[in-house]
């Protein structure tokens, strides 16, 4: 009776390991085989981006795909990568990806930020880093129009003259970073504010447009810009590092399947700053899902059946 | 480029209106993720109480091995969920199964210990009655200590499916689904409180209605109720 008993528990202990093994009923197949997962972590913007490569892939091929969202940061991402639980990373940026998984010092230098990242990342990780969507998400000091057309302001070096009387409101973490925060922003551009305030960073878009501050330090692709109708100013030193995004995938996936590095490739300079800015805010002001607002952005821009590589589209719905 | 005259302005909304408008703008999305919620739970939960409704029988009989076993399943429940996903993500890698794995982990406590409790007190007296009338070992089993624990092992498996319905929720962090996505987004969302409510609420809901649900099983199993209505 007892081997019984002993024989039956291993045999369902088999059982619960197989089921463990394959997928389940209902859930989606996120370990099956020939299906592409695309990787995202948790911001508006990720997730947007990890719909398009999808709705891409879907329209060029007749691949299977799954978006992953919400991974808690970008080494988690690239671990998936490496561990093989996901072929693409949806985006990267440059700035990022050097301090984050390369480890390395910050580099200032677009050009040179992105070589060493794509190099980096075929040396270590065996992977590929594709060319920018087109746009960075990086900091940004903005002003009112208004006040840009007063003062006539284009980079931030055209605040020098002004900045003794200008209040600044920036991101609370902004104030103590090393490296390019506030005591190398004073040390490269040589002037500082009349007053800084170090906020909430999803509330400087309203302090500026509001006239409650002069100048705020915000994100290039947040919506609210667009929206507030705010000028960016440029960085004319070269004082933040560049965070071009872009999308990643390893070598063995695109040997495996040629045609993802052609629709990757193709992805190059297709979202421009201001159109991810118009995505961003779709997404959170309208309460539109990050789905809907990719698969519309593609409607629109018909799969980007114009711009090379030229793919012969199959998929689709 | 986008069609956003088409769209409706929500930011003069309270967020009442808005979560309104949200579930009805992505109510099949929502639906969906409930449904990947519940059932992410729900396998969980049926694997452990497979392996431990068994388990709970066998160390009923086998006193000496029950402080073991339910010493270890009372290790595995101190664990915080958090690092326990993170613990097993190194292991199982990201996704679902890693998910349910976390359950069914959470899972098996609740069940071996109600399971344990339940067998433990049928009452001798029926015990020897059944052996008296020349029951074999399997029929104790089936036809007297099951249908007599049944009731407190419902309860132990509604206790599991209470904490696997939250335990999945911190599921979105290794990349699973379910309402913790929508959750998530909220949070990441510049103005999103009403999207954290649309997944929030759900997971209550959900959490509160297996909790009934069970509850009125268990009082339907439960053997002195029978009983009385026959």
């Amino acid at each position: 009776m007892n081997t019984n008993n002993k024989l039956k528990l291993a045999a369902l202990a088999a059982a619960t390991s197989l089921t463990a093994a394959c997928s389940l009923p209902g859930l989606g197949g996120d370990l099956e085989e020939g299906t592409i997962t695309v990787a995202t972590q948790s911001s508006t913007e990720m997730v947007i981006l990890g719909f398009v490569v999808e709705g891409m892939i879907e329209h060029y091929s007749d691949l299977e795909v799954e978006v992953i969202q919400n991974l808690g940061s970008s080494t988690m991402v690239n671990q998936a990568l490496v561990q093989g639980d996901a072929d693409i990373a949806a985006a990267r940026y440059t700035g990022t990806a050097l301090t984050g998984e390369l480890g390395m010092d910050p580099i200032t230098d677009p050009d040179l930020a992105y070589s060493t990242v794509v190099e980096g990342f075929a040396d270590i990780y065996n992977q590929k880093f594709y060319p920018s969507y087109g746009f960075a998400n990086s900091y940004a000091f903005l002003v009112s129009r208004d006040m840009a057309e007063e003062y006539d302001l284009e980079t931030v070096s055209d605040l020098a003259p002004i900045a003794d009387e200008l209040t600044a409101g920036v991101d609370n973490s902004w104030m103590v970073r090393e490296g390019d925060g506030y005591n190398a922003f004073l040390e490269t551009y040589q002037f500082n504010f009349e007053t800084v305030y170090p906020m909430e960073i999803g509330l400087v878009y309203d302090a500026v447009a509001s006239g409650n501050m002069d100048v705020v330090l915000g994100y290039s692709t947040d919506g609210r810009i667009a929206s507030y109708d705010l000028v960016y100013l440029e960085d004319d030193l070269n004082f933040f590092p560049p965070y071009d995004a872009s999308p990643g995938a390893t070598f063995e996936l695109i040997e495996e399947y040629p045609i993802l590095d052609e629709i990757l490739l193709k992805m190059e300079g297709t979202i421009a700053t201001e159109m991810m800015q118009e995505l961003n805010y779709v997404a959170d002001e309208y309460l539109v899902e990050p789905a809907t607002v990719a698969r519309e952005f593609l409607e629109q821009n018909n799969y980007f059946e114009d711009t090379e590589p030229y793919l012969e589209p199959i998929g689709g719905e | 480029m986008l069609n956003i005259e088409g769209l409706t302005d929500v930011t003069d909304m309270t967020i009442l209106e808005q979560l309104f408008y949200y579930v009805q703008q992505n109510g099949p999305y929502l639906w969906e993720q409930f449904l990947r919620h519940f059932l992410i739970s729900i396998y969980g939960v049926l694997l452990a109480a497979i392996i431990a409704i068994p388990l709970g029988f066998y160390i009923a009989r086998h006193g000496k091995l029950a402080d073991w076993v339910i010493g270890i399943a009372n290790v595995i429940q101190t664990i915080p969920s958090l690092a326990m996903l993170s613990i097993l993500m190194l292991g199982f890698g990201i996704g679902t199964n890693t998910v349910i794995i976390t359950v069914f982990l959470y899972s098996i406590l609740p069940i071996i210990k109600n399971t344990y409790a339940g067998v433990k007190n049928v009452d001798n007296a029926l015990l020897d009655a059944g052996k008296g009338m020349g029951m074999t070992w399997w029929q104790l089993t089936y036809k007297v200590e099951l249908p007599m624990a049944l009731s407190v092992i419902m309860a132990g498996l509604r206790n599991a499916l209470v904490v696997g319905i939250g335990v999945t929720a911190i599921g979105t962090f290794i990349g699973a689904g379910g309402l913790g996505d929508i959750i998530q987004r909220g949070v990441n969302a510049s103005s999103g409180g009403a999207i954290i409510l649309a997944g929030a609420i759900p997971t209550a809901l959900m959490a509160v209605l297996a909790d009934l649900v069970l509850a009125w099983l268990e009082r339907r199993l439960d053997p002195s109720s029978r009983a009385r209505k026959s």
